[in-house]
């Protein structure tokens, strides 16, 4: 599993490996590098998702690793809880950008393999700190560097971390 | 996983080159998207959806197509075209809006007006919509023979056309002061409508928040259209029109 400090308490994910190997994997190899610490959930809209992993406090962009396939016809469904990557409109353009779905989003869950049709894959879910998440949908946000949506005082991930399972179970 | 917005085609069969373009249209960038919302003036003229012209018919059936598809379709009406009615809808599967609708779009309040209501300079306009939006006067004119219709409807469009000749441009403009009212009172960031045919994403300050004015594009020389999606990407596309 894997936690995310926020400086507004911790959020604690379960990947899903075996539905979304790649997109999982992925993420997990962020987390590895550090890439997440510090940067900031930059897009939050309170009844739709909130979304982080590209920018560091001030906007700044982020250099990431190269695009992976698009893992949405897997089956997952974008509901409360989840967690998914962000792209842009290009369907297999995600890179270290993920969102966690606040409401049940299923208009983005996978229906064809086209540009309009692939929808945004989920890898995995919440499990601890859906509190934290909801005290971050409701922050106040405004227009920042050319973005909409970007909350007025940053809401950070200070770390995230990998926690090891109990491999006995 | 997109929503499409046009406005202001002014169908008609004079202008054989949009109706083509606007099937080309609904067959390749409205495939397969979540929604079309048609914000006003789809039609130059519109006397009641008894009329059938072969125009109406063709375009009920794309419509329909496109509907039966899976892609919701929803209509608004504009100064033109404001006696489209349910049996329209009924017809091409579309859904009728008032005007003004405020939809969720991924998660916010979007405004969604023809925009002939916010162009508040032109009093004369004003009056005369007033009248056309009463329902006993619709009611009456739509109990009239269809060649009666026809007769006032050309009437009207001749009285617009000798009265808009000497109007300056920026009186059939948005009155600024309204659009601000209007985006405060629904307290949405977002405002998406057509009528000026002036196309422009405008950013403005409202109640000391940043807020957006989309203005649609109407189809003459180019197809206009306006993208949005998850990612929070909005576009205001054009292409010519034989393209």
């Amino acid at each position: 599993m894997i936690v995310l400090k926020t400086n507004f308490g911790d959020i604690t994910l379960q990947l899903d490996y075996e539905k979304a190997p790649v997109t999982a994997k992925n993420f997990e190899q962020y987390v590895r590098d550090g890439f997440y610490n510090g940067l900031i959930f930059h897009r939050v809209i309170s009844n739709f998702m909130i979304q982080g992993g590209g920018f560091s406090a001030g906007m700044t962009p982020q250099q990431t690793r190269d695009p992976i396939k698009n893992e949405a016809n897997n089956g997952l469904s974008n509901v409360t809880g989840t967690i998914a990557m962000a792209r842009t409109m290009d369907p297999h353009s995600a890179s270290a950008q993920f969102f966690i779905n606040v409401k049940d989003n299923g208009f983005l869950d996978h229906t064809a393999e086209t540009m309009e049709g692939w929808g945004y894959a989920v890898f995995g879910k919440v499990v601890e700190g859906m509190d934290v998440v909801e005290k971050i949908k409701n922050v106040p946000t405004t227009m920042a560097s050319g973005h909409q949506d970007v909350p007025v005082d940053d809401v950070v991930i200070e770390s995230a971390e990998i926690i090891e399972e109990d491999s006995a179970n | 996983m997109t929503t499409l917005f046009i406005s202001d085609l002014h169908l008609e069969e004079a202008r054989p080159d949009i109706i083509k373009a606007f099937f080309n249209f609904l067959n390749n960038q409205a495939r397969n998207t979540d929604a079309l919302y048609i914000l006003g003036d789809f039609f130059e003229a519109w006397i009641g959806d008894d009329e059938n012209t072969p125009l109406q018919l063709s375009v009920k059936k794309e419509l329909k197509s496109l509907s039966e598809s899976g892609t919701q379709i929803f209509i608004m009406h504009g100064n033109r075209d404001f006696l489209i009615g349910q049996q329209f809808c009924d017809e091409t599967g579309c859904t009728l809006l008032d005007d003004p609708t405020v939809i969720t779009l991924y998660g916010k309040d979007v405004i969604l007006m023809h925009g002939d209501s916010l162009c508040t300079r032109d009093t004369e306009y004003m009056k005369f919509r007033q009248n056309m939006r009463n329902q006993e006067w619709q009611t009456m004119f739509l109990k009239r023979s269809l060649p009666e219709r026809q007769l006032v409807a050309q009437q009207l469009r001749t009285i617009s056309q000798a009265k808009n000749k000497g109007k300056a441009l920026e009186i059939m403009d948005v009155t600024p002061e309204e659009v601000v009212a209007t985006l405060s009172q629904h307290k949405a960031s977002l405002l998406i409508h057509g009528h000026t045919h002036r196309p422009a994403i405008h950013q403005l300050q409202v109640d000391t928040k940043p807020a957006t004015r989309v203005v649609l594009g109407d189809w003459d020389t180019h197809a206009w259209y306006l993208k949005s999606e998850p990612t929070g990407e909005l576009e205001l596309l054009n292409y010519p029109l034989g393209e």
